[in-house]
């Protein structure tokens, strides 16, 4: 189990897993055995909503930094996520297809989206936010969001 | 004086705001004054909420089914708060993962999709009454062979 950091806004707590990197949208990054985890964060898919689809570029597909690499349909909007670094698609969750809830119930666990093996992660991870960053986005941006009338 | 005839109480979730709330309330409306209008009783979240004496007894006095717009389940939450039994718990984003095409949009007023989707829930609550009205009047009835006396 990761450790977490935590913002309070409003009515809503953001959790931050400190094990890992982010972009600036929301999708976080993961160095594992067998590739680079990817997922949404906690803050991305409160923002986002309940998600009632998603759709993860398909096992062998090529990637390059920021292109797409999964949309999500949820109650609110549908989001297009781009991929944290360049690789190749190694393996995607197959709970995507029959629960896509689990993003909403375990961002950091179980609700991750495809694991990719890096063509250049030590440039690509050079460029991410690490955790304190990233929360600190998170309460720049959940805060703009909460002072809009 | 005869006892009430028991009802199935539909509990939509308020979801103000929102269309998939919208969509619950939409489907409630549905069961309770054109699908089942005999055998169905509309119980607002909001009289639940404050208390209200009639609403109270008509969940604890009937079995439930709740409608709920989101994954906060407030409908649900306050019938079992209520004391309620619910025989049928409906996610309206659950239903939509098998109806794609009927992505329901707007708030006031939902758009031809969101309503098909009304319907679609509507109707599933329908057969689910009938269900549960058989299983009372089977419930009910004499069983062979049973006497009246001990």
């Amino acid at each position: 189990m990761p450790e977490f950091l935590e913002v309070a806004i409003d009515k809503f707590t953001f959790r931050v897993a400190s094990d890992r990197l982010y972009t600036e949208e929301g999708v976080w990054a993961k160095m594992e055995a067998n590739g680079v985890r990817v997922g949404l964060s906690d803050f991305l898919q409160q923002r986002s909503g309940d998600i009632a689809f998603v759709e993860v570029k398909p096992v062998g597909a090529h990637l390059k930094t920021d292109e797409e690499i999964a949309t999500i349909e949820t109650v609110k909007v549908n989001v297009s996520l781009g991929s944290p670094l360049a690789g190749r698609v190694a393996e995607t969750n197959p709970l995507m297809r029959s629960a896509p809830e689990e993003i909403n119930e375990d961002p950091y666990g179980e609700g991750w989206l495809a694991i990719i093996e890096a063509s250049d992660w030590s440039t690509d991870q050079g460029r991410l936010l690490n955790p304190k960053a990233y929360l600190s986005a998170v309460k720049r941006l959940a805060g703009k969001e909460a002072s809009e009338p | 004086m005869s006892k009430a005839k028991p009802k199935v109480v539909i509990v939509p979730c308020s979801g103000i705001g929102k269309p998939y709330g919208t969509v619950s309330r939409e489907a409630a409306y549905i069961v309770t004054e054109e699908l089942r209008p005999d055998q169905t009783q509309l119980v607002p979240l909001s009289l639940l909420v404050l208390g209200d004496a009639h609403a109270r007894a008509a969940i604890t006095e009937n079995v439930a089914v709740t409608i709920n717009g989101c994954k906060l389940a407030c409908s649900t939450k306050m019938v079992q708060e209520s004391g309620g039994t619910i025989s049928e718990d409906v996610s309206v984003l659950d239903v939509f993962r098998q109806h794609r095409e009927l992505k329901p949009l707007g708030i006031a007023v939902l758009n031809s999709e969101g309503l098909k989707l009304a319907s679609v829930i509507g109707e599933d609550i329908a057969r689910r009454v009938d269900e549960l009205m058989a299983d009372a009047a089977d419930s009910s009835r004499p069983r062979k062979g049973a006497s009246k006396h001990a």
